[in-house]
């Protein structure tokens, strides 16, 4: 027969792991709030450089910028991961991870190599525990994403491209796509995508407003805009990263709120069956007693 | 028809108002926009800048970081890393910014490898500089 104070130490143990589960959803909520509004302050910048940067390049079209030029041959491909700090997240983490490891496997397959830059703690683990040699940098996120901690990372990997190390740079990050959805996405970031460019002249042919004057001149305006493309894209990446991790714990908080629920639940019906037991055995006990005097 | 400025960083918007003029930091040199400036496109160096209000109201004054700025007609949008107004600026941090940034900076080897941070450290000092000096302006 179960024992009714281990029962009870149960139910009260669920009972707190129910407090922190609720509280854990609670934040998530807030933070998911808080990240929600910081994407939405970054889209106007977005827009605006995107914008700007599409009409510079349209401008100038005989010498391209090495950042918006895909090289004849890729051999040294560089996946920029971003994944969260922290974990209890349900699969968010995972499925980034899954989704880079798959790209990684194509890249191989296709006898380029690899180099890995992780953003986010998790990734971090996960590469040093996996692939040890091809992980070159990892940065955590800490508490909340800023500009220039994209710019940071931006600028490394500029620099090695640049540097003729890497030949392309592909991110993978979750999309936030909506609270119950985040999706693993990837693109290449690093040049800037060759089909984002021609949509770029496009758009900005379709204007019908006279173009400015550009100083110092188109091709050196871009070399300063290119890099900042790169950065504000990583931003948004590392954004996106942020409110999806919340609104997946918070998802995956309140399901384990609802299982404590059903535990507690189960655990109180047990508790009840057993006093109950123990009361019929004692009365039965009584009961033989009497008859035995009599 | 008033000249309208909106400063805009990727962490949100930091200046939108209508104004009579603005003094920008020109990679070329500082350049003053009134309205009916021609439609311009250009880079910004960190450095301050002056806005003075529509209706004679004070001059403002604002530190920026390097960036972009579009005129058109009666729009001047400024496109910047971070932009602080002269009365949120903290003259201690700053201070405090550009004496940890040169601190660092001394202690960089010149190798190759640092390179990227020697950039970056050049660029906080300047920064922290223009912080430091547009602090001091007040709305005179």
């Amino acid at each position: 027969m179960p024992n009714l104070r281990d029962i009870r130490r149960r139910i009260s143990s669920v009972e707190k792991t129910q407090q922190i589960t609720s509280a854990m959803r609670m934040v998530a909520a807030a933070k998911l709030r808080r990240a929600q509004e910081s994407i939405e302050a970054a889209r106007p910048y977005a827009e605006r450089m995107r914008n700007t940067l599409s009409e510079v390049a349209a401008s100038q079209t005989d010498a391209a910028h090495p950042l918006l030029v895909r090289r004849e041959s890729v051999e040294k491909v560089e996946f920029v991961v971003v994944t969260s700090d922290r974990g209890l997240a349900g699969a968010f983490n995972a499925n980034v991870l899954k989704r880079a490891e798959a790209m990684m496997k194509k890249c191989l397959a296709a006898g380029q190599t690899l180099e890995i830059t992780t953003a986010g703690r998790k990734a971090s683990e996960h590469y040093r525990r996996h692939r040890p040699d091809q992980l070159v940098e990892s940065y955590e996120l800490g508490g909340w994403i800023s500009y220039d901690q994209a710019a940071h990372i931006g600028r490394r990997i500029i620099h090695r491209y640049e540097a003729g190390e890497v030949d392309e740079v592909v991110l993978v990050y979750s999309e936030f796509v909506s609270i119950l959805t985040q999706r693993p996405v990837s693109h290449v970031l690093v040049p800037l995508a060759a089909a984002e460019s021609a949509e770029l002249v496009e758009t900005a042919e379709t204007s019908d407003l006279p173009p400015h004057e550009i100083e110092p001149d188109a091709e050196k305006l871009l070399a300063l805009m290119a890099p900042t493309a790169v950065e504000v894209a990583l931003y948004r990446a590392l954004l996106e990263n942020q409110a999806g991790e919340h609104a997946a714990r918070m998802t995956a908080m309140e399901n384990a709120t609802r299982n404590t629920k059903d535990l507690i639940e189960r655990l109180t019906l047990e508790f009840n069956r057993a006093r109950q037991a123990a009361i019929t055995s004692e009365l039965v006990e009584i009961v033989t007693g009497a008859q035995a005097v009599e | 028809m008033a000249l309208e400025l909106t400063i805009v960083t990727p962490e949100g918007e930091a200046f939108a108002s209508a104004i009579e003029s603005v003094v920008l930091p020109g990679t070329e040199g500082e350049f003053g926009v009134l309205e009916a400036h021609e439609r311009l496109l250009t880079a910004l160096q960190p450095g301050p800048v002056e806005i003075r209000g529509a209706d004679g109201a004070a001059s403002q004054w604002a530190a920026v970081t390097d960036g972009f700025v579009e005129v058109t007609g009666e729009h001047v949008v400024v496109l910047v890393d971070h932009c602080i107004l002269a009365g949120d600026i903290d003259a201690a941090t700053a201070e405090k910014d550009r004496a940890e940034a040169a601190e660092e900076l001394r202690g960089l080897s010149g190798a190759e490898e640092n390179e990227t941070r020697r950039e970056e450290l050049e660029k906080a000092i300047a920064i922290a500089e223009v912080r430091i000096d547009v602090a001091g302006r007040t709305s005179a």
